[in-house]
């Protein structure tokens, strides 16, 4: 990727689009702190990324981020509560009933009231993405990545996904950055970002937002 | 470090069929370690026990043609001043001449103060017919010569000491101390029997001792320490001998044993540690995408790398817990069904709790380090490869 300069705002929702190669991922990645840019500085809350160390970038990525992959990346092993709550345990803080009734609440937000407690290697694809997105609202980040959150879904689960992703962003004021292909949901955002060969293509803003 | 470990017992729970064959794996390492350990300590403790259990360990000889006549004196001042040994005994020693009619048997007349030599060389389980001799003249010899004399109990026989005299005796009793050098020579009396056929007063010509059980291998330095008595008392110089001094093919083996016992236990420990390196290193990769998971959830490196460390520690207690087990069924087993026909184990297992213990403490210690290795790579693995490579 090259000369890529972008700044997002808080709380807006906004869709990368491009072909598969164009590099969209990766730039979520590096805006994600998953990966290091070669050159350049990535700037999140004001703290610049490049001279942290790992624990600084871990502690960033527990607190301010949250990622929603693709292939939903659940912990297989444990249920879909525990897979919600792991974010919160991994920041080591003491899980207390408050906490629990918080993630309950995510899982009923996004419609898992039934199978809170099923394995997360039990439950459907949808399911899972659903649980993925609970987890990544776990720590009330200020930014949520998701690299095709819907891509493995049919066009009504992907119908569902999306309206409850702009409703998170509308009431908790998250900042989205989400990457897909389809345009027609990409077109439901704040602002579209192309990447084509590594550079932006386009980047439109819409006013009415 | 909470959360590392219930990740670790989730990880591990999640291959049950994986887990529990690692702990087979780590207990039969462990059981195999317990059942040799004990087997080999049980074989030398009763080697050396059969070997030197009845006999004198250390020995205070006069020199030749003296006598000691102030051994009781000796064995007050050994007692208080030398740590290590459990019994003193006096004995004196004529050799000679048995004569029955016709027959003659060179003999080893040997006389005790019975109730200190009994506790070296239990005479009393020696003893097959007749009793131990209490009054003067009164001897029990050794069931060898009852072929070679033909004498029976009770017989009145002559004893021969050349240029000194002779002296008539009583057969009481008959011993068999399984070893036919001291049954077709020794004969047992009272010291004033071979005092009185000396024609010397009340002296000694050695003192015999017993160390304490788990003494048994410091005979040098106890023996070193009764000579430095003597040295110490002014007294003259009697020769202080020990049983390592005098056994040294016995120890040489006993040693050989031992090295040997610790060569198999080395290598069952490395092909353990081996193992379960191996396998845990196979759940790193299982759980690489987990890893990832984690780390894009922000999971330090250092808890990434307990998960691990956790699950190496927890194969390691529950594999050192039934290997253990199983090392105790293992002994219980061969001493219950390998007996002699009388009964007794072929060979009596030894289970020593300190050495048990070590076992296991080394199998969860090798347990730790063979998850080092996985931990570290936890720690690496990064998160943009496990995403990539989904």
């Amino acid at each position: 990727m090259f000369g890529i300069n972008l700044a997002f705002e808080e709380g807006s929702f906004n869709s990368i689009i491009g072909q598969s190669g164009s590099g969209k991922s990766t730039l979520l990645n590096i805006l994600g702190s998953l990966d290091r840019p070669t050159s350049g500085d990535i700037i999140i809350n004001g703290k610049n990324t490049k001279n942290m160390s790992n624990t600084e970038i871990a502690v960033l990525r527990n607190e301010s981020l949250g990622f929603i992959f693709q292939f939903h990346y659940l912990l297989p092993e444990f249920t879909a509560l525990e897979n919600v709550l792991m974010p919160y345990r991994i920041s080591k803080r003491p899980v207390t009933e408050e906490t629990i009734k918080y993630a309950n609440e995510l899982l009923d937000i996004v419609g898992l009231t039934k199978v809170k407690n099923n394995l997360a290697i039990n439950m459907s694809g949808g399911q899972q993405q659903r649980v993925a997105i609970a987890r990544s609202l776990m720590n009330n980040p200020k930014i949520i990545l998701a690299d095709e959150p819907t891509g493995n879904l049919d066009s009504d689960s992907t119908e569902q996904v999306y309206e409850l992703l702009r409703k998170i962003n509308r009431q908790f004021g998250t900042t989205f950055i989400i990457i897909t292909h389809d345009r027609h949901i990409a077109e439901k955002a704040d602002r579209i970002i192309e990447i084509k060969d590594g550079r932006i293509n386009l980047d439109i803003s819409k006013t009415n937002a | 470090m909470k959360l590392a470990f219930s990740i670790a017992v989730r990880f591990l729970k999640s291959g049950k069929f994986q887990t529990w064959f690692i702990i087979l794996g780590i207990a039969i390492g462990v059981s195999v370690q317990v059942f040799i350990g004990s087997l080999i300590s049980g074989l030398q403790k009763s080697l050396v026990d059969k070997t030197i259990g009845n006999s004198s360990q250390i020995t205070i000889q006069a020199p030749t043609g003296e006598y000691l006549s102030d051994y009781s004196d000796i064995i007050t001042s050994l007692s208080t001043n030398v740590d290590g040994i459990k019994i003193y005994s006096p004995t004196i020693t004529a050799r000679g001449t048995l004569l029955e009619g016709t027959d003659t048997s060179p003999v080893v007349m040997r006389g005790f103060d019975f109730e200190s030599a009994n506790q070296i060389y239990s005479f009393n389980e020696k003893i097959t017919e007749g009793r131990i001799p209490t009054a003067i003249n009164e001897i029990a010899l050794g069931i060898g010569f009852k072929d070679s004399l033909n004498i029976d109990l009770n017989d009145q026989i002559t004893f021969d000491i050349p240029t000194i005299g002779a002296t008539e005796v009583t057969i009481v009793g008959f011993f068999d101390f399984k070893v036919s050098a001291i049954n077709t020579a020794w004969a047992i009396t009272g010291l004033n029997t071979v005092q009185t056929s000396l024609g010397v007063g009340n002296v000694v010509d050695s003192i015999e001792s017993q160390i304490e059980d788990d003494l048994i291998f410091d005979a040098e330095v106890i023996s070193a320490s009764v000579e430095n008595q003597f040295v110490n008392d002014g007294e003259g110089i009697p020769t202080v001998s020990n049983w390592i001094q005098s056994n040294e093919e016995l120890l040489s083996g006993l040693q050989g044993q031992s090295i040997s016992s610790i060569m198999i236990q080395v290598f069952v420990m490395i092909s353990v540690v081996l193992a379960i390196a191996s396998i845990l290193a196979i759940i790193v990769m299982q759980k690489s995408k987990q890893i990832g998971i984690l780390k894009a959830m922000g999971i330090q490196n250092g808890d990434a790398s307990l998960i691990f460390l956790f699950e190496g520690l927890i194969l390691g207690v529950l594999g050192a817990v039934f290997g253990v087990l199983l090392g105790l069924g293992l002994s219980y087993a061969f001493t219950t069904f390998a007996l002699n026909s009388d009964g007794t184990p072929v060979v009596p297992l030894f289970i020593d709790p300190a050495f048990i213990a070590l076992s296991a403490v080394i199998a969860i210690v090798a347990s730790l380090g063979a998850s080092l290795i996985p931990a570290r790579k936890s720690s690496k693995l990064s998160v943009i490869e496990v995403i990539r490579n989904a």
